[in-house]
């Protein structure tokens, strides 16, 4: 009698320690996938906070946008209708890139490039002030611009993908579920960090950029057109960023005000991967992720942000210049 | 082929130039020397376009280089290589000295360019893959220098390539830079401090005092001058 019960003990244990650890590896996956998205997000802010030192505070509803860009293109200018359901969204998401690059290109020609750059890289704060400003105001007009134009019902970027998982395992009696849109969104979010990791490191290109964010007086000197690399760093930040978003929007709802849940995240990814460094700026976001997940283990999801911040001030506290700092002095 | 004339320019109100005008003939080997604050980097950056002047002209091989926006410059063969070296610290020494071949002429000869310039300054080639903000003083500024020749400038611009090193390392700068003009007939103008040295190697030498020339001259005429060789030789 003693022993069959003992024995039924050991079982139910057994399965609690398995749902345990099971949980565990699920929020693990989650955010990793996550994470992916995250660290693109960040990693287009990386390119014009980190690397060009330009404070953009509208970056968030640049993603807000790249949303609303991937949302029409699938259901109203014809994507959805030649690629179908299943993969349409994915190829809007991509196309919401260009789109939003292009938006980036302009608003900086017109607006930011009058705040930042060889402009203002004499002043004090090196025009910070009025950056601040600019791109709060722009914040501001593409917020309630949202509203105006597309409502404040809430959107979605759907695909059948979204509500089907691939399962991983079991691995002893264990298995883990990976939502298959959330899969595909990862795997585009690495391939896209990957490219652009080839681009800045290896490419002509690349190298101006770097070399402008270095020492733009410098730069100028050898031939660089430093307003064009910092408009070409922008728009670049700017499309990034609204892939992100729009790979977010295949599970996550979205409004015109979005941006301000987002660009806190995009801005504690950049200084946790170290200013001015692109690989960490992707590291940074893929920490938050983890973080974000893993804190629903022990937290009740209202907390999740609170967790973020927690571990980023750790963080910071012990490793100040972040994961990827430059320890090498900028001239 | 580089002429400035009655150039004034300065910071805010602040006058720093009154008035300088300056010749390089193409081969010449030019010396700017002074005391701080003469304005001697304020000129090299007019000729940049850094600063912008509030009158005078600057010609270039005929061309108005105030008409011409400062990124656009390096291409008709100017090198600039700026007072405290500038090198780019997160780039490594190979991207720095791509970095100065940016230029359409720089590009075009880039091969031949840098087998010079590492048969010029060894070190370079034995620290390609090294992060510049990582290198010495000295090193920083031959990489400074092979920088400014990757663009294969018509005209090398040397602003204190003597600041902040040592004088066993100056000095070998110093020989350095005679054995690239002497070995590439470049036209070069320098501006420096340890003025001995500095008009013990170049064709024509300007004195830049408090923003105007108050001497100039060639090599012979200049070290004889007993202006010049009280105030900088201490003779």
């Amino acid at each position: 009698m003693g022993r069959r019960r003992d024995a039924r003990l050991g079982l139910k244990q057994g399965n609690a320690v398995t749902a345990l650890v099971e949980g565990i590896f699920q929020a693990l996956v989650a955010g990793l996938l996550i994470g992916a998205i995250y660290g693109i997000m960040c990693v287009g802010l990386g390119l014009i906070f980190g690397v060009m030192r330009v404070i953009n505070f509208a970056q968030g509803d640049f993603m807000m946008l790249g949303m609303y860009a991937a949302f029409y293109c699938f259901t109203a200018f014809g994507v959805g209708a030649v690629f179908g359901t299943t993969w349409g969204p994915f190829v809007s998401i991509l196309a919401a890139g260009p789109i939003l690059a292009l938006v980036g290109y302009v608003v900086h020609r017109l607006l930011i490039s009058r705040v930042s750059g060889t402009r203002t890289a004499s002043l004090e704060g090196e025009g910070h002030h009025a950056q601040l400003v600019l791109t709060l105001g722009i914040a501001l007009v593409l917020q309630n611009g949202g509203l105006m134009a597309f409502g404040s019902v809430l959107a979605s970027i759907r695909t059948p993908l979204s509500s089907s998982a691939w399962e991983l395992g079991p691995f002893l009696d264990m298995s883990v579920f990976v939502n298959k849109a959330r899969g595909i969104d990862a795997l585009m979010a690495v391939a896209i960090m990957a490219g652009l990791a080839l681009l800045i490191s290896r490419s002509r290109l690349g190298k101006q950029l770097r070399a402008a964010a270095d020492n733009s007086v410098a730069a100028t000197y050898m031939g660089i057109d430093v307003d064009r690399a910092h408009r070409i760093a922008f728009a670049l930040g700017t499309g990034i960023t609204a892939i992100a978003g729009g790979l977010l929007a295949t599970n996550y709802p979205f409004h015109p005000f979005v941006g301000v849940d987002y660009v806190i995240v995009m801005y504690a990814g950049v200084v946790l991967g170290g200013m001015g460094s692109i690989v960490g700026a992707f590291w940074g976001g893929m920490t938050i992720g983890l973080v974000q997940q893993m804190s629903t283990l022990i937290l009740p999801t209202q907390l999740q942000n609170a967790a973020i911040f927690v571990v980023f001030l750790l963080i910071v506290f012990f490793r100040p210049q972040g994961f990827f700092g430059r320890n090498v002095e900028r001239t | 082929m580089l002429t400035i004339d009655a150039l004034s320019a300065g910071y805010s109100a602040v006058p720093v130039l009154k008035g300088v005008s300056i010749r390089v003939q193409a081969g010449q080997f030019v010396a700017i020397v002074g005391p701080n604050g003469a304005g001697k980097t304020t000129l090299f950056k007019s000729i940049s376009g850094i600063v912008t002047p509030s009158a005078g002209s600057i010609t270039f091989e005929g061309a108005d280089l105030l008409a011409l926006p400062p990124s656009r410059r390096p291409h008709l063969g100017i090198a600039h290589v700026p007072e405290g070296r500038q090198v780019f610290p997160s780039l490594s020494v190979m991207e720095n000295l791509e970095m100065g071949a940016v230029t359409e002429a720089g590009r075009r000869d880039w091969r031949a360019n840098i087998e010079r310039i590492f048969e010029w300054l060894p070190v370079l080639a034995e620290r390609r893959d090294q992060l510049a903000g990582t290198l010495s003083g000295g090193q920083q500024q031959m990489l400074a220098i092979g920088r400014g020749l990757a663009s294969s400038p018509k005209l090398l611009m040397l602003d204190e390539p003597s600041m902040g090193l040592s004088p066993a390392i100056a000095d070998f700068i110093f020989e350095r830079l005679i054995d690239i003009r002497k070995q590439s007939g470049l036209t070069i103008l320098l501006v420096e401090q340890r003025v001995a040295e500095a008009l013990e190697s170049a064709d024509h030498g300007y004195v830049l005092e408090a923003g105007r020339v108050v001497l100039e001259g060639n090599n012979q005429s200049l070290r004889a001058d007993d202006r010049v060789r009280q105030a900088y030789l201490g003779m």
